[in-house]
């Protein structure tokens, strides 16, 4: 929280007329020009869910913390919550009790934005400084006419696949149908090296290839009104028949339960060939296991008759309506946005997050490791998982309570087609009215 | 002493001043010093227990989303649940997760109290060893249970394949499959449960007086007979308590199977607490998720009710 401690005779006002100044110096000029604030808050607190990729957090606390504290007199306090879930459940009671926190990853915001502070002035700047936003992840941080949120990037989703073993089944191409996917699953399964396609009550790695599955075959969840159920089609039994078809032909029996660690564990441990996953495994694997490191590489998710789709696991930044001091934590959430900070706080973590930022689509870290190219080719097709339907509070109660994915889960341990899509609907219908 | 000397001293008064307030008599007296030791605790219940409670109570009449303010939908929020198939699924394998478990445990618990009331070497030691379970974190716990159960790796499948039980391509998928994932989690809430029950049974057998055992085998009463007649009847009261307690926690388990699966696959292990904790916290409806998490604690109530009146006839 930003607790004031104002110093000689500025006073607040004079602190916010500062930043404004700084403001629009940004805006107007050649990169951003930090001011000497005198009188300031002693701290912003950001909170953050921890980085798969250690040198990312280390870059914020040894690089980006201490320069603006000596930019700025401000000193950051960094919150880290650990992965794995817990950052929702920290970021509503953050915005119930009012908690001392300002800024921070905004995860699932559509829950909160009523909490959250209009960062407009910062998105539209950054995105003008920093050639433009992808599209897309507009309709997770615009809402009513206003980003709420400032994105930063996207945890990209796709294929992790074993180069070795492919190429040892005679496939010397990463699948790009779907139908070609499955007949290499099958080959590969018979060799011994099936697949592991998340199913569970997971966040991300299930929604990665489901959605897009269905996508791909011309099926939609919800229509772009946000209130019609258009899941009851001859596409989505299609998508149904197929996943049963893979999982039945393809993949290890284990995967319909499996949570998110689940598939890396099960591909780092060698029982299996391809899943669809961050880059957290090839990370994983060239840091603690070199020989499988060299062997791992990444496709795009398959195409169906309608294209080819990903979903996005979108990193935004907010503020919090109940902050002490919003023009400062705006100050500082604008200097993190500028080009001086906020490229090399991408390159730290080897774009683990692709930016939402098209200045970036070129940057020369890309082509340090060339397998990690798939997650930047991907956000031309990626969908936020509502997509098309608004990122509201109702399409979080969808993905949260795992409607899609435990329709194909169902389909998988044995129910028909016609059922876990009545089911689904059902459940659709409950939350759309 | 002269009796006239006596007339002409003062009577004595017949109602004494009142002695000086003292501090440290007012609070040894039993009404003050009681509520004094009283107070904290019951403070401290309030705040954490009675507060929260209330308010839950409260917030299942209102649609109350994150960050919004509340609505009055008075039972509006149990209307929804009663049409919510999820809600009913989860409610079912509360059931019959609480029910399996409790079993389990209170046979296991068992017994491995009437073992370990035997004498035998490294007695305290075994003891010791077999409150593990109960010690070690739940998470912790539970995070190596996903390991054990892991098709290919796990510590299950790969004695099952060593002992040619089963091949690696046929090996059963612990968490995968909708009925194995319920039985696994079962089976690791009862290796978790048991110690707490063995060792409270455990405790309830060393009060039965010898004498007593000693009396029964006079009388010509084998092993069994003396468990049945002497044992079990003194252990009752100790058996309800130690069952009622473990109802109630089995029944609002909800780090096991959060950790274990997340309520999957499909919902088969989706728990009234998981189930709960989504509504709240994932998709923020604080209303219903407090209906969802109290709804079934009336059901509960009746339950532990009747196992009373039963065992108070008894």
């Amino acid at each position: 929280m930003a607790r004031h401690d104002f110093l000689g005779s500025t006073s607040r006002r004079d602190f916010v007329k500062l930043s404004a100044v700084g403001a629009a110096g940004a805006a107007v000029g050649t990169g951003f020009r930090p001011r000497k604030a005198e009188a300031k808050p002693a701290q912003i607190t950001f909170l953050r869910e921890s980085s798969y990729v250690k040198e990312f957090d280390d870059h914020f606390k040894n690089v980006l913390m201490p320069r603006y504290q000596q930019e700025t007199g401000i000193k950051l306090n960094y919150e880290i919550v650990a992965a794995g879930g817990s950052a929702v459940p920290r970021l509503v009671s953050i915005v119930e009790s009012k908690a001392p926190v300002d800024s921070g990853w905004v995860q699932q915001e559509w829950l909160y934005r009523e909490g959250l502070l209009d960062v407009s002035d910062i998105a539209e700047e950054a995105g003008k400084q920093q050639g433009g936003w992808y599209p897309e992840v507009k309709a997770l941080s615009q809402w009513e006419g206003k980003w709420k949120s400032v994105p930063f990037g996207n945890i990209g989703q796709c294929m992790a696949y074993r180069r070795d073993w492919f190429e040892g089944a005679g496939i010397k191409k990463f699948p790009d149908t779907w139908e070609e996917f499955l007949d290499a699953g099958r080959t590969l399964k018979k060799a011994g090296h099936p697949y592991g396609m998340s199913m569970g009550h997971g966040y991300a790695d299930n929604n990665s290839w489901l959605l897009p599955l269905l996508w791909s075959y011309g099926s939609q969840v919800v229509a772009k009104d946000g209130k019609t159920v258009t899941l009851d089609s001859a596409e989505t039994a299609k998508a149904v028949d197929y996943v049963r078809t893979l999982y039945k032909d393809a993949c290890i029996d284990d995967c319909v339960g499996w949570l998110d660690p689940h598939n890396n564990k099960a591909f780092l441990t060698s029982q299996i060939s391809c899943t669809n996953n961050a880059m957290s495994i090839m990370i994983s694997a060239k840091r603690d296991l070199p020989d499988m490191g060299k062997v791992i590489d990444h496709g795009l998710n398959p195409k169906g008759a309608k294209g080819r789709f990903h979903s996005l696991v979108p990193v935004t930044h907010g503020i919090f309506r109940h902050t002490s001091d919003p023009e400062a934590v705006k100050h500082f959430l604008r200097w993190l946005m500028a080009p001086k900070q906020v490229g090399d706080w991408y390159r730290s973590a080897q774009m683990y997050h692709a930016p939402y930022l098209r200045a970036y689509d070129k940057d020369a870290e890309w082509n340090k490791e060339p397998r990690f190219k798939p997650y930047h080719e991907l956000l031309e097709t990626a969908k936020l998982v509502s997509w098309p339907a608004p990122a509201d509070r109702r399409a979080g109660e969808v993905v949260n309570k795992w409607i899609v994915i435990d329709m194909f889960a169902k389909a998988c341990t044995g129910a028909a087609t016609k059922t876990v899509i009545a089911e689904a609907v059902a459940g659709l219908k409950a939350i759309y009215g | 002493m002269n009796r006239a000397l006596e007339a002409v001293r003062p009577a004595p008064r017949a109602v004494l001043a009142p002695r000086p307030f003292r501090f440290r008599e007012w609070l040894e007296r039993e009404s003050v010093f009681s509520w004094l030791m009283l107070t904290p605790p019951l403070l401290f219940l309030i705040a954490f227990l009675g507060y929260p409670f209330c308010y839950g109570f409260y917030l299942t009449f209102v649609s109350r989303p994150v960050a919004l303010p509340a609505t009055f939908v008075g039972f509006g929020n149990f209307e929804k649940l009663w049409n919510d198939p999820i809600f009913w699924q989860a409610a079912w394998n509360t059931v019959r997760f609480t029910v399996a478990a409790t079993i389990l445990k209170l046979a296991g618990g068992l017994g491995m109290a009437l073992v370990m009331h035997q004498s035998f070497k490294m007695k305290g030691l075994t003891r010791a060893l077999l409150l593990l379970p109960f010690i070690v974190p739940t998470v912790l716990s539970t995070v190596a249970w996903q390991w054990i159960l892991d098709p290919g790796m796990g510590l299950f499948n790969r004695g099952l394949m060593y002992f040619g039980l089963v091949t690696p391509a046929h090996a059963p998928s612990w968490l995968g499959n909708p009925t194995l994932a319920m039985v696994s989690v079962i089976l690791v809430n009862t290796w978790r449960g048991l110690p707490f029950f063995g060792i409270t049974i455990l405790a309830g057998l060393q009060t039965i007086p010898t004498e007593l055992m000693e009396t029964a085998t006079i009388d010509g009463a084998g092993t069994w007979n003396r468990f049945r007649y002497v044992t079990l009847p003194l252990l009752m009261p100790v058996i309800f308590i130690v069952t009622t307690f473990s109802i109630i926690f089995t029944f609002f388990d909800f780090q096991l199977v959060y950790v274990l699966t997340g309520g999957g696959p499909a919902n088969a292990t989706h728990l009234m607490a998981t189930y709960a904790y989504v509504i709240s916290v994932t998709t923020g409806q604080l209303g219903l998720g407090s209906a969802a998490a109290l709804a079934m604690v009336p059901v509960l109530g009746l339950v532990l009710i009747m196992m009373n009146s039963y065992v108070r006839r008894a």
